[in-house]
């Protein structure tokens, strides 16, 4: 019998099937992965498994005996922990407060203070995860933070330990600690379950990896035993081919550029003396770790936030201080990073998200007016061209998954044909073929000759598509290089702030 | 996808758009039945005076009469909430505006129906230009709307209350007045024996622009689009600045219209605190709020607050069951809807 089995796991949501008897069976002191693209049911199966939510079907059993999780306080009593994607802390209190909070040791009605900190700290030293309990939470680095959380599990005396896609914040330096923690905590008995899509982290760390899809259990693999394909094709259910190789291209006009662009923000220079430029037909990747100022960069580009001082011209106009509508006007679009809350409107119909940017002026509005056919007609052509799934024209965006959420607004966008094309994390939490999608569009786009400006956490993708990456630091741009003499150590030194340029 | 999918996709939004506020309007009856049994009266017969009392005989005309202002009040309480903005200033407009339209009407040295025109039109340019400046209070010093709004209600209210008591009070009134507005510079009647006056084609005109420019122009667009999502509005290229500013002008001229109606299609005259007495602007934001500030849903529950509203003089008059029954009535639709988030919504 399995150390831990969730047997025959059933959950439905309304219209979905989050869930299909799914049954999983992790050993004590293994990493094992739970992989599946976006809507595959790994945060349902994960949830249930944390007491967040309870099954319609099936039961879970741990150690022989069978658990009824009512609530997460039910699942850390018995063990399990979870680190979420998005932290759970207290800013404003130390370390040593957070670890404690609920559990704190006491003498008479007072916590003990100096015991507290230092079971936090036999506890860290323990389980080789530095850290000084009396630092506050606010200072530290997401890194230092991840830890945090980690030492909050195993203060709960958490023998699972779920991770939901701990590296997405992360360096890869931090990830690279992050792995050697949880190689340390297995080998010291804790299990551990890993949420993620990147593949490249499985093969890394993982002992075994449960793949679902579609709510069921599509595959099971031993790491030692597989290959990032044969997990794709699990993830996906189908062959994909590896990414046409892209043209050497000869760059074309400087389509967009900025001149010691510099961004306050509370008195503080969150964009500090950038210049780059973007020519036309080349992709210009921006690595960094998401908070260093590419935001900001990107909104002052838009228009959507001031410009304290610098330039920024797009197609040899100065437009440092024109309104978005006059970017737009002058020649960017723009893929906004956060595509449920900036680049669309969740219950708005897809026609309408479609026409935003279009409705004044032909063919879609004449005179002032709008005209509905045209609109419909038009939102039917590209749901047709990037091949969107959704119900009807006049369908809520807000009921689309991620990856078609995110086709909505990349078809917008492109549909522009602009000279720049700003593309902000554009494959964030989108499924694989979503990805394969998106990514061939821009390749296309830079084919046809347009500058593309392309941010992304993920380095794989830079690597893949960036003809140029520039490494962005708090606020600056700390290096710059041509693909060919890139790579994810060295970029991932940079986006460290190891190294100033 | 089909024509057929489509069209059941929008019947089901429509549906369910109106089967909470049906449902909110049922529970409020039911709220008004109960507490009406509870003090021994019979809510069958509260209904039906209620009934009567809205639209038997000449009673509609009083209804029609009543919609006027309250439709013309619920559009300026629509057209920014659409945008998600939100005009507590209508008061100050209407009553600017409806001073504005007894000045002229009085004074200007002019034809009956030059005078009429003009007033009209300063009534509309005033309650613009009031409610503009809030918006410019917003835009250019930050001073949220909601608040420039409303303070801004004060000062209006006390300059119109200044005036006819000083320089344009017509000393034969007990009441601080202006003078009378002579037969010529009036809107008519327009159903001969009943109170409703040639205003109500200027409101309906009005409301038939206002659901066109929603439905069917590029402004309305991006209005509603701002209503959904007002980053998604700034992200597409919508200058929400200009946009507010255009909102609260056209907001304002639609107060001030109000203000000149009443003043030159019924009272006559601008009396001081008469034209804010009967809270058209109160109810008109409830109407609005209840529609979600699409118009045409505003304009269906500003008539049925209006059809209360004469309703429950009726009622209280005719068998004195105390109208305020028809307030809570009010009240709980509208609590009810505000509900309906939770209720509604509910996997």
């Amino acid at each position: 019998m399995a150390y831990l089995e969730m047997i025959d796991i059933v959950k439905r949501y309304p219209g979905v099937l989050a869930n299909d008897h799914i049954e999983l069976c992790v050993e004590r002191g293994e990493i094992h992965a739970v992989m599946g693209e976006n809507g595959a049911g790994k945060s349902t199966l994960m949830s249930i498994l944390y007491g967040l939510q309870s099954p319609d079907e099936g039961y879970i059993r741990f150690k022989g005996s069978t658990l009824l999780l009512q609530s997460p306080l039910d699942a850390i009593a018995h063990g399990i922990g979870m680190v979420h994607q998005a932290f759970k802390l207290f800013e404003s209190l130390s370390v040593w407060e957070n670890v404690v909070y609920r559990r704190e040791p006491r003498r008479g009605i007072f916590i003990d203070g100096a015991r507290a900190r230092a079971q936090v700290e036999e506890l860290a030293r323990r389980h080789g995860l530095p850290i000084d309990p009396t630092a506050r939470v606010a200072n530290l680095p997401v890194g230092v933070r991840q830890r945090l959380e980690i030492l909050k599990a195993l203060y709960r005396d958490a023998q699972i330990l779920i991770l939901d896609e701990p590296t997405a914040v992360l360096t890869p330096a931090e990830v690279v600690t992050l792995f050697a923690v949880m190689k340390s905590l297995a080998a010291a008995g804790c299990t551990i379950l890993l949420v993620t899509h990147k593949l490249n982290e499985v093969m890394a760390v993982s002992d075994r990896i449960t793949v679902l899809r579609n709510g069921r259990v599509a595959e099971r693999l031993v790491t030692a035993h597989t290959n990032p394909t044969e997990i794709v094709r699990a993830m996906t259910g189908q062959q994909t081919g590896p990414l046409r190789a892209k043209q050497p291209r000869e760059p074309g006009a400087i389509l967009l550029e900025t001149q010691g662009l510099v961004v306050e923000q509370h008195g503080r220079r969150v964009v500090d003396d950038v210049s780059l430029e973007v020519r036309g037909g080349e992709i210009v990747g921006i690595a960094g770790v998401a908070g260093n100022g590419q935001s900001e960069l990107i909104e002052a580009l838009m228009g959507l936030t001031p410009v304290a001082f610098g330039v920024v011209r797009i197609a040899g106009r100065d437009l440092t201080r024109g309104s978005v509508a006059e970017h737009r006007a002058g020649g960017l679009s723009y893929i906004a990073e956060d595509r449920a809350r900036t680049a669309s409107a969740a219950t708005a119909s897809a026609a309408d998200n479609l026409a935003m940017g279009f409705h004044r002026a032909p063919p879609l509005a004449r005179n002032g007016l709008l005209r509905p056919a045209a609109m419909r007609e038009w939102a039917r052509s590209l749901i047709e061209r990037f091949d969107i799934k959704v119900a009807s024209t006049e369908t809520a965006v807000g009921t689309l998954s991620g990856g078609n959420l995110q086709k909505i607004v990349t078809a917008r966008e492109l549909a522009h044909n602009a000279p720049v094309l700003i593309a902000e994390q554009p494959t964030r939490g989108v499924d694989v073929g979503a990805i394969a999608f998106i990514h061939g569009e821009l390749l296309k786009e830079r084919e046809r000759g347009r500058g593309i400006l392309l941010v992304s956490a993920e380095l794989s993708e830079l690597l893949e598509l960036a003809d140029r990456i520039l490494v962005m630091y708090e606020g600056r741009i700390v290096a710059e290089f041509a693909r060919a003499a890139a790579d994810e150590a060295t970029l991932g030194l940079y986006m460290a702030g190891g190294r100033r340029a | 996808m089909t024509v057929a999918a489509e069209l059941r996709s929008q019947l089901a939004r429509h549906l369910g758009q109106a089967l909470p506020v049906l449902g909110a309007v049922a529970v409020g009856f039911a709220v008004c039945g109960l507490i009406a049994l509870w003090v021994g009266l019979k809510p069958g017969l509260m209904f039906v005076e209620l009934i009567k009392g809205a639209v038997e005989g000449p009673q509609l005309f009083e209804t029609v009469a009543r919609a006027v202002p309250l439709v013309g009040m619920t559009l300026a309480a629509a057209i920014p909430l659409r945008a998600g903005i939100v005009n507590l200033g209508a008061d100050g407009q209407l009553a600017l505006g409806g001073c504005a339209a007894a000045i002229v009407a009085l004074y200007l040295p002019a034809p009956d129906i030059v005078r009429l025109v003009a007033a009209l039109a300063a009534g509309m340019a005033v309650g613009a230009a009031y409610a503009a400046l809030a918006a410019a209070g917003e835009i250019y010093a930050g001073v949220p709307l909601l608040l420039s709004t409303w303070l801004l209600t004060y000062p209006a209210k006390g300059l119109c209350g200044f005036l006819v008591r000083t320089s344009l009070r017509d000393p034969s009134t007990a009441w601080p007045s202006t003078a009378r507005i002579a037969v010529g510079a009036r809107l008519g009647s327009l159903i001969p024996g009943s109170p409703v006056n040639r205003g109500f084609l200027l409101v309906a005109v009005v409301a038939i622009a206002v659901i066109f420019i929603d439905r069917r122009s590029s402004i309305g667009f991006e209005l509603k689009l701002r209503g959904l999502n007002e980053r998604f509005a700034r992200y597409g290229g919508v200058d929400l600045h200009r946009q507010t500013l255009g909102v609260m002008l056209a907001s304002g001229a639609i107060a001030g219209l109000i203000g000149a109606i009443m003043v030159l299609g019924s009272q006559f005259r601008y009396t001081d605190g008469a034209l804010t007495a009967p809270q058209y602007s109160w109810s008109g934001t409830l109407a609005a709020l209840l529609a979600g500030g699409e118009p045409v849903g505003s304009v269906v529950a500003a008539v049925l607050f209006a059809a209360l509203q004469t309703g429950g003089f009726a009622m209280e008059r005719s068998v004195e069951i105390p109208r305020v029954l028809t307030m809570v009535l009010q009240s709980v639709v509208i609590l009810f809807l505000a509900m309906r988030g939770a209720i509604w919504k509910r996997p």
